[in-house]
């Protein structure tokens, strides 16, 4: 795993980007190819990309698999979606085809997919990113779920959502698309009207509380993908770590990002 | 052979491969293969990185500080960026010395990697504890006094910039342990000289410069801190210059050797730290951008000496020219 120069061939690669695509009003579609062979991301897990910032910008930015593919050369393909929240996001969706960047992973703890029954993925903005490959790789499967998506406004809606195969919802803030109002209302109703086999939810904090409340009444599995700053992306700086519900602190790095629902403390 | 010396002359890069170069320095009796450490907090507990380098081939890894009983650390968020550098409120959470002494050092002595058990403690008498628990512990072959943490109430950087407490804790590890040890001091004092001298005066074997200098960073829409716990302490290059200054100070006022760290970006950064007078580095911020690039410096080192016209780091160790 370590070479003679004591670098491991693991989890350090250089990616090129192969294209980039505006998918929405606030969402970039970036497809980068890995130049190393490298572990197959699995929904849920991410990477650390440098975006090249150097000395000005020193940390690299956490970036959800948004999808994962083989080249005809038979090189690893990824995609994330990204949107746009400050420099590094920025960065990376003005990029040109051919620009590299750095990676470090497929880190942490993905979602752990539940066998049997239907399942309700729920997303909240660009939290659709990590919930739209585990749909990919659901239909891969011929797995059934419900897809809840809430975006802000119609002009945020991802047109490739329809090509998935399980049912989709729509939500938006502003009614221009799908039901006005929030996911998380749609989803707390159908979790106490249905049997789910298991929950995914990844968005908003207080989307995910609200979700993760109706799953523990119904005592149904929710699995929730947190946000966090990171530094090292490892699990060594604890500088993204959260407050677990008995105490214990979360690593979202490296223990998660994806937890049990029950093992996160929410705010009041 | 020897080498030619003086400003400009350069061993061609092949040549420096064939000869190889001595990069050890003896710092207050702990030989390290080369002056190119990993910093404190920066680096875990070891164990996390070596996933990703091979530890055996840095100069030595500075771990977390750890306190008597585990540390739950601050509310998040823990982390904010800034230009040049970051803020963090980490909080010394850590495992505590026990599950230092039992979990984590008896499989790091064996990867064959300088070991600096770093301790930070709220009083003189923890301080004196945790000397004692680590005093004959697997592989350690130093300690690193932190008391300068920006980010916890008590203890912390109260010791660290006050002399009297200073040397007072000093006192207290020399006398509870036989390990040579180092004290991480903070910029943040109108002088560093008096306080290194306490230091020194109290019986340290070495010094290590600097900690993260207190910082706060804002959001005006909602004027709330970036930070859970409000403050936080900066690194990265931006605090370099501070950093190069408190090393000169401290080569100057005492005679103690110094680990120099604040800012370490590439090799260059390596002997600039050199020439204000430290005797070693600790490479902190930058390893979180790139994991390896503390392997790629010390690759660099060689050839940066040789173009300076010296054969060792230690020749560089103080240089600066005023």
């Amino acid at each position: 795993m370590i070479d003679e120069k004591g670098r491991s061939a693991w989890p350090l690669s250089k990616a090129k980007l192969i294209s980039r695509q505006k998918a929405s009003r606030s969402a970039h579609i970036l497809d980068f190819e890995i130049n190393r062979s490298t572990e197959v991301p699995s929904p849920g897990q991410f990477y650390h990309v440098d975006c090249g910032g150097g000395r000005e910008h020193l940390l690299r930015r956490p970036l959800g698999v948004h999808g994962t593919m083989v080249s005809a050369k038979g090189t690893a393909r990824v995609r994330f979606m990204v949107e746009v929240v400050g420099w590094g996001t920025s960065g990376l969706c003005a990029l040109e085809q051919g620009a590299e960047v750095g990676l470090l992973g497929p880190l942490g703890r993905g979602f752990t997919p539940v066998d049997g029954g239907r399942a309700m993925l729920v997303s909240g903005g660009i939290g659709l990113a990590p919930l739209f490959f585990l749909a990919s790789e659901m239909d891969k499967k011929g797995m059934d779920y419900d897809l809840l998506a809430g975006f802000r406004t119609g002009d945020d809606y991802y047109p490739a959502l329809s090509g998935l195969k399980g049912r989709i919802e729509v939500f938006t803030d502003d009614g221009t698309i799908g039901t006005k109002g929030m996911v998380s209302e749609g989803a707390v109703r159908l979790i106490g009207n249905r049997d789910y086999s298991a929950v995914f939810g990844c968005g908003p904090e207080a989307m995910m509380e609200a979700v993760a409340d109706a799953c523990e009444g119904s005592g149904v599995g929710c699995q929730v993908s947190l946000t966090s700053r990171m530094a090292c992306g490892l699990g060594f700086c604890r500088g993204c770590v959260k407050e677990g519900r008995d105490g214990r602190n979360l690593c979202v790095c490296s223990e998660g990002p994806v937890f049990d629902s029950r093992d996160v403390k929410w705010k009041e | 052979m020897r080498l030619q010396r003086g400003p400009g002359l350069r061993l061609p890069r092949r040549e420096m491969e064939r000869v190889g170069m001595d990069l050890s320095v003896d710092l207050a009796g702990v030989k390290l293969k080369n002056p190119v450490m990993l910093a404190s907090g920066t680096a875990g507990y070891g164990a996390e990185l070596s996933s990703v380098i091979d530890l055996a081939a840095v100069g030595g890894i500075i771990l977390k500080s750890v306190t008597e009983k585990p540390r739950g650390g601050n509310p998040g968020p823990r982390i904010w960026e800034t230009p040049c550098g970051m803020l963090n409120s980490i909080g010394l959470e850590n495992k505590g010395v026990d599950a230092l002494v039992e979990e984590v050092l008896p499989s790091l002595a064996e990867s064959g990697v300088a070991v600096f058990a770093s301790i930070a403690g709220d009083t003189v008498d923890e301080y004196a504890r945790l000397a004692a628990r680590l005093d004959g512990a697997p592989g350690v072959s130093a300690l690193e006094v932190n008391v300068s943490c920006p980010n916890v109430e008590k203890g912390g950087i109260h010791f660290g910039i006050d002399a009297g407490a200073t040397r007072a804790v000093a006192l207290a590890v020399h006398k509870n342990s036989e390990l040579p040890f180092f004290v991480k001091l903070s910029a943040a004092v109108s002088d560093i000289a008096p306080v290194a001298q306490a230091a020194e005066s109290g019986g340290a074997s070495g010094l290590s410069l600097i900690n993260t200098i207190p910082g706060l960073a804002v959001e005006t829409v909602t004027r709330r801190p970036r930070l859970g716990a409000v403050t936080g302490g900066l690194s990265g290059p931006a605090i370099k210059p501070v950093a190069l200054k408190a090393v000169w100070d401290c080569y100057i006022a005492t005679g103690l050797p110094i680990i120099g760290c604040g800012g370490i970006y590439d090799v260059e950064d390596v002997c600039e730290f050199l020439v204000a007078g430290a005797a070693a580095v600790a490479v902190g911020t930058a390893t979180f951008q790139n994991p390896t690039g503390v392997l790629e410096v010390i690759e660099a080192l060689p050839g940066a000496l040789s173009a300076l016209g010296v054969e060792s780091p230690c020749e560089l160790t103080g240089s600066l020219q005023v």
